[in-house]
């Protein structure tokens, strides 16, 4: 036996130590792909090995951080505008937890037009024209609920369908499914604008996975990932030769020992080297043309939502499965009228220059974008009820409704799914939990959210615990 | 009883449609699974083994047709020992007599050291922290820190104590239930004060506490049992023989502690769970009297300048008399010419103020010409802003704009003589507002000035000391610029400006005070007093005392004790529901403590509350918690557990694969006093620890996973061993124990969390740069950049085995992670300070004895002397490089000036941190 065929029958032996038997294909060839992201040099490591004939390859997942309010962006409610400034029913605040509201609040209706875009005349806020003008590829989910009302156990259940620490997140469920296409980088990254979420770094952790499938952030201040430059003094050179030497040595090892470990970190110690110049390669955008980046709004050496939406392209582009973004500054308390023209133009042009270039490049149909947050927003004003100028009055956290954009990978565009009552507060057709929005991703990407189960603590768990619908109506 | 739990089972099994995983469970293994059964004694003979260890494993191996390997060379013997204990590499040196004597003796006396070395707890207690989610803080929004690192000082300390596991168990669940409990036991049950706790504004405290009993429950059942109890939180386990009312009646043993989390003001939460205060050390101590005693000489001087002040007073005041007969005077200035910007009008009164009237404007610049002063040698000017009827409230300030409150914004005061500028050096108004000191209008700023809001309706004046005295010759033109651009007409309504020659601060008395002492022997006793007491305030020598006073009070204020989170009980108890669905809101049946069925009986002497349910834990009946104990050591050791499933000894989990020596382990721990280190002892001193790890052709037929042991194993050492190695071989692990926690350095950026508070990362620049691993501080949001990368969990919650993965991003941090470059610098240097080396090929020999506690073979030598020629010709070449890769490590104190050494040395340094092999226990 070769060391590299005993190195195939101990990974598959290492894989079974985490999922214990009977997973059936899908868990072995994962775990032979997984381990080739990490190890092998010359072979090509494509293992996509889904359920199903999946619909798209690759996610975008853009988490506006904080919660924007679905009723100025996304949910026309004419009926919330000819009630502003009255109380809110009862059944609206009578035994609900609230995240700030205390006193019985009033109703706050939007200040921004609505316009119908595309064939479908779907109708979006007048601060998102761009996005607009992609409409046939945009569905709208305006029934999501979630079941926690502050930020960072919301977001810890967006992503890992639990509230608490520990669980893996819904990057790594798909890493750990489907592996990467590129074996020179990682299959979950994440681009971050602005500070972390609350939640912090355990948002792209792998909980009880394997930390193989951790989210790697790529930063956009400092090394693009951590520790990848040389010390200082210390040329790509004598870099190579310091590499050659730790590999000589532990091929010496590999010939005494036999352990396949080390010719894994042989490989590893490669990569390693071979990273150290692609993914500056990769971060770095000056190398799109100057129309490519006007579209974005994007530019060399900026810290941008708009850079980041390029960067995720690029990613894509090169086969990481899994591209997770991260937009801070979108929790309107207060000042709502003034942010959200301010946050919507920073968002709606890169999202549409992100649609229109992966179509152009051919890559949509591949390729799943979801643009969601934590939570909602209240259809109440939070602030004093006698002070509605524009800089003074916001909206509360709200789990009850809210709105989801998907495109692109097997979405059927032009599509609002689900309504919500009549002042925007909760769904009263076709309801759709956070459980079945993970269910859908997974589903789009040919894997079944109910057969994608890791053992851990003597229980089968599931992103989705023991819930989850597709949403069928939003697919093609 | 536990057939009837199991018919139950069965009966919920069918109405919820999950049969078949039940019957994957088969009944037999319901009721009698082997975990559930309390160990028993095997039956063997002790012959052939002197450690029964090896008996069993060697029994085991027979029936496959293979036997244990020979022992591994002595000095990897060494080498694993080391590292398994002490969590660190043998130096050159140490345990000499084990290497050049290799017998039993020898090596069982290296390992009584060992488990004597105060390493041995700081190696352990990094297992039992990820069981009990240390972290310094607190998870989620902002995540901030707050101090519970000297509960990680208690693990350290009762791990090397030797303390028995019961009293270990009972002190971190209960130690304050204990009769009479003492500090030490109080902050053992720091262990469940570790739960993640949410104090984002809109938090629900309620709602925090009910997650952090069920984590307390959850962490319990793992920790101490081995089982999950998680299932059962929302209904019946489906798998073991939990119910959810079971589960309930646990939560109420963990039910009656406080609130974790309080709303401080406004929308504000902060954490406030019960903490209590530590001993002051002996250090603090020490500096605290030394300030009292200093306070206290301070007291007695004061007292005694007191007993003769009324002598010094007097002397005083006669001086100030004198001086106030012919002290200077202020001046007023005759008006030559005024104007204004704006369509103000204005007039000049007898007493030569200004008065500015009628039109407002928005902002307004007065000038002001003084034709021939008259004084010869001016020190200051004085601009006083005068009442008149004509503004609202009488002035000072003509703002009418809505809060009717009569403001000026003096933006900038300037003075030409003669057409020169003159400059002021400093200013000093009756009354400043904030942030408008009359400082700002002198600054050359326009944006800042002087104001007065809110004491109007009384006049207010400025000083402007001038920074040299004008020398004014007969004729002498003065031009006083007033700008007041603040806007809104805050400007002044009337004003006047003096000089004054001489120095005017000796008559710089508060009025009050100035009239009193004129009234010489006709004061009352409150202006006496007041006198008194002012003199006093003024004394030079008090007032320096009551200087030194103040700021010695507040140091002694300051030195605090540290503080640390603990357990403690509610007076009243909470009663505990069921929780429908799991959630809170929805209450079911009322439940009480108790413990579940299938397990051994809750003794009736134990109290019900969290000390019974500890005494219950570690109960000699109880079937669980010694299995669970030694398993997870046996996987340490051995690179997997004897139940491979480490966190489910329940019916899901995988079957022990040496049945009899896990329960004969499981025995030798409650019957040797729950000793850890007898079964640690016993375990690194059996012949299959001590064998050779190398894999032969028939290991790779007949067991290549090697789960009977024929082999030693090989295994990638956890985050913190690979820095603490690195230290120990770079020569810069600093032996300081306990404490709070220290900081490494790490790459900027990594700490960025939103929120009020928000700690910062701030590199430690001495030795705490370079203590060991189980010091460094844990935000879970964000924990320390390495040791993620080394597989480290963020301590969100309880981890019983860590994935081991091998990744490119473990070689980034070993090659390029600042912590790890100065290491390497640092080893290099101590490679060169070696005495006695005469050549490359020694040092090298040295440099492998060091990183790996073995000699290099002659290739490894070779190939090496190769890459230092080519290193040196480089750097003779590029010799910049040398400054540049040593500035890498200013925090290292080195003791060798051979930069251009270190410079070469490096490159075999940074190779041998970076071997598979240093990184690896094997």
């Amino acid at each position: 036996m070769t060391s590299r065929q005993y190195y195939l029958t101990e990974t598959r032996r290492e894989f079974l130590k985490y999922t214990g038997t009977g997973i059936g294909a899908l868990g072995l060839a994962s775990a032979l792909n997984n381990n080739l992201y990490a190890a092998s040099n010359n072979e090509s490591v494509s293992f996509l090995n889904p359920h199903f004939v999946p619909k798209a390859k690759n996610v975008i997942y853009i988490h506006l951080v904080g919660g924007p309010s679905h009723l100025e962006l996304f949910d026309h409610k004419p009926e919330l505008i000819k009630r502003d400034g009255q109380k809110c029913p009862d059944h609206m605040f009578k035994g609900k937890q609230l995240a700030f509201i205390r006193d019985h609040p009033t109703l706050l209706g939007t200040r921004f037009k609505y316009n119908k875009y595309g064939q479908g005349g779907l109708a979006l806020s007048e601060h998102l024209p761009l996005m607009g003008k992609m409409a046939d590829h945009l569905a709208i989910v305006k029934t999501v609920r979630t079941e926690q009302f502050n930020h960072a156990p919301a977001q810890l259940f967006l992503h890992t369908g639990f509230e608490r620490f520990g669980r893996p997140g819904l990057g790594s469920w798909v890493s750990y499914g489907l592996g990467t296409e590129n074996r020179d980088l990682p299959s979950y990254v994440v681009l971050i604008t602005g500070s972390v979420a609350g939640a912090g770094n355990s948002l792209w952790g792998s909980g009880f996975l394997p930390t193989l499938h951790q989210g790697v952030e790529f930063r956009s201040q400092g090394d693009p990932v951590l520790f990848l430059s040389n010390p200082k003094g210390i040329s790509d050179q004598n870099r190579r030769d310091i590499i050659s030497g730790i590999n000589f040595l532990n091929e010496t090892a590999l010939a005494d020992v036999g352990d396949p470990e080390i010719a894994t970190r042989i490989s590893q110690y490669e990569l390693a080297y071979r990273m150290q110049a692609s993914v500056p390669e990769l971060m770095s955008i000056n190398s799109e043309t100057s129309s490519t980046l006007e579209s974005y709004g994007a530019k060399p050496g900026n810290k941008s939502f708009a850079n980041n939406c390029l960067l995720a392209r690029r990613l894509v582009e090169r086969g990481v499965r899994f591209v997770q973004l991260f937009d801070q500054g979108w929790d309107h308390h207060s000042g709502l009228f003034g942010s959200i023209p301010k946050k919507a133009r920073q968002l709606d042009r890169p999202v549409a220059a992100l649609i229109s270039d992966l179509r152009e490049r051919g890559l949509l149909d591949e390729t799943l974008i979801v643009i969601g947050a934590e939570f909602g927003r209240t259809p109440m004003l939070q602030g004093l009820s006698n002070n509605r100028a524009a800089n003074n009055v916001g909206r509360d956290h709200h789990k009850e409704a809210y709105s989801m954009i998907f495109a692109g990978g097997g979405i059927r565009g032009g599509t609002s799914y689900g309504e919500t009552d009549e002042l925007g507060y909760q769904a009263i057709d076709n309801p759709v939990h956070v459980h079945d929005i993970n269910a859908t991703i997974l589903h789009q990407l040919g894997l079944n959210h109910e057969r994608l189960t890791f053992k851990y603590q003597g229980r089968k768990f599931r992103l989705t615990d023991v819930h989850g619908d597709v949403i069928n109506g939003i697919l093609t | 009883m536990s057939l009837f739990i199991f018919n139950k089972r069965f009966l919920v099994c069918l109405i919820i449609g999950c049969l078949p995983f039940c019957w994957g469970a088969s009944s037999d293994s319901l009721v009698s699974h082997w975990a559930y059964v309390t160990p028993e004694h095997p039956n063997f003979s002790r012959i052939d083994n002197p450690n029964p260890i090896d008996h069993f494993i060697s029994e085991r191996l027979r029936k496959d047709g293979m036997r244990l390997s020979r022992l591994a060379k002595p000095e990897k013997q060494l080498r694993r020992v080391y590292l398994d204990l002490i969590g660190r590499p043998p130096q050159p040196g140490e345990s000499q007599s084990f290497l050049s004597n290799p017998s039993d003796l020898e090596y069982n006396s290296t390992v009584d050291r060992l488990l004597a070395s105060p390493q041995y707890g700081e190696k352990w207690a990094r297992r039992w922290l990820d069981l009990a989610r240390y972290a310094d803080s607190n998870g989620f929004q902002a995540d901030q820190l707050r101090d519970s690192w000297a509960y990680r000082d208690w693990v350290i300390e009762s791990l090397n104590s030797g303390m028995p596991l019961d009293r270990f168990t009972i002190e971190q669940l209960a130690g304050d239930l204990l009769p009479q409990s003492t500090i030490s036991q109080k902050i053992a049950t720091g262990f469940h004060r570790t739960p993640t706790c949410n104090v984002e504004a809109g938090v629900h405290p309620e709602s925090n506490r009910i997650n952090q009993v069920i984590d307390r429950v959850n962490t319990t059942g793992t920790v101490f049992l081995g089982t999950t109890f998680e299932c059962a939180q929302c209904h019946d386990h489906k798998y073991d023989p939990i119910s959810m009312k079971e589960y309930y009646q646990l939560f109420a043993f963990f039910n009656n502690t406080p609130l974790e989390v309080k709303n401080t003001s406004g929308v504000t939460w902060d954490f406030y769970g019960p903490k209590m205060d530590l001993p002051l050390s002996q250090l603090k101590l020490k500096k605290k009297n030394l300030l009292k005693e200093e306070l206290k000489a301070f007291e007695l001087e004061k007292k005694n300048i007191k007993r003769s002040l009324s002598i010094e007073q007097k002397v005083w005041e006669d001086e100030i008399l004198h001086t106030l007969k012919d002290a200077p005077k202020w001046n007023v200035f005759h008006i030559g010419a005024f104007s204004s910007t704006g369509d103000s009008s204005y007039i000049v009164n007898q007493d030569q103020s200004v008065l500015v009237y009628g039109e407002n404007p928005d902002s307004s610049t007065y000038k002001i010409i003084i034709k021939d002063p008259k004084l010869v040698r001016v020190t200051s000017i004085r601009l006083e802003a005068l009442l008149d009827a004509s503004m609202k409230k009488n002035g000072p300030g003509r703002n009418f704009e809505v809060s009717d409150n009569p403001n000026f914004v003096l933006n900038e005061f300037s003075l030409k003589v003669n057409g020169r500028k003159a400059l002021f050096s400093d200013a000093k108004a009756s009354f400043s507002q904030e942030k408008f000191d009359v400082l700002g209008a002198i600054d050359n700023d326009a944006k800042s000035g002087w104001a007065i809001n809110p004491q109007f309706g009384k006049s207010h004046q400025a000083v402007f000391t001038l920074k040299q005295d004008l020398l004014l010759e007969t004729g002498s033109r003065l031009e006083f610029k007033l700008v007041q651009n603040h806007g809104g007409g805050r400007t002044i309504g009337r004003f006047r400006l003096s000089g004054i020659q001489g120095d005017h601060s000796k008559v710089n008395l508060p009025t009050e005070i100035q009239s009193i002492l004129l009234l010489s022997d006709n004061r009352n006793d409150t202006q006496i007093k007041r006198l008194a007491n002012y003199y006093a305030s003024i004394h030079p020598r008090l007032k320096v005392i009551e200087i030194r006073l103040a700021d010695l009070k507040k140091k002694i204020d300051d030195i605090k004790p540290e503080t640390t989170l603990i357990m403690s009980e509610m007076d009243k108890s909470r009663e505990t529901k069921v929780m429908m669905r799991g959630d809170y809101l929805t209450p079911g049946d009322k439940v009480t403590p108790g413990t579940p069925a299938v397990l051994h009986a809750f003794d009736k002497t134990f109290p019900k509350n969290r000390l019974g349910l500890a005494q219950w834990l570690v109960d000699p009946d109880n079937p669980l918690t010694s299995r669970v104990f030694v398993n997870r050591w046996w996987s340490a050791f051995m690179g997997r557990g004897i139940v491979r499933t480490q966190e489910d000894f329940g019916t899901q989990g995988e079957v022990p694969t040496h049945p009899e020596l896990l329960d004969w382990l499981a025995i030798e721990l409650v019957q040797k006093g729950w000793s850890m280190k007898h079964i640690h002892k016993l375990i690194v001193t059996s012949h299959a620890y001590r064998q050779s790890s190398v894999t032969t052709k028939e290991h790779l037929k007949k067991d290549p996973a090697n789960r009977l042991y024929a082999r030693a194993p090989r295994v990638r050492m956890s985050a913190e061993m690979i820095r603490d190695s690195a230290l120990a071989t770079s020569g810069l692990l600093e032996p300081k124990m306990f404490g709070p926690p220290v900081y490494p350095p790490q790459p900027e950026g990594i700490w960025r969390h939103v929120g009020r508070n928000a700690p910062k990362f701030l590199p430690s620049e001495n030795e705490n740069r370079f203590r060991r691993a189980v010091y460094v501080v844990w935000r879970r949001g964000a924990p320390y950049a390495s040791f993620v990368n080394f597989d480290a969990p963020d301590r969100g919650a309880c981890v019983v085995d860590r994935a081991r993965t091998n990744t490119p991003l473990q070689a980034l941090t070993l090659l390029n992670d600042q912590a790890f470059v100065e290491m390497s610098l640092a080893f290099a240097a101590r490679i060169l300070q070696e005495p006695k080396l005469v050549n490359d090929e020694q040092r090298i020999q040295f440099a492998f004895r060091v990183a790996l506690a073995r000699n290099a073979k002659q290739v490894e030598v070779d190939y090496l002397k190769v890459l230092l020629r080519k290193r040196e010709n480089q750097l003779i070449k590029s010799p910049k490089t040398i400054d540049a890769l040593l500035s890498e490590a200013k925090w290292v104190p080195f003791k060798t000036n051979n930069q251009e050494g270190i410079a070469k040395w490096f490159t075999v340094a940074n190779i041998l941190l970076n071997l598979d092999e240093a990184i690896t226990k094997g």
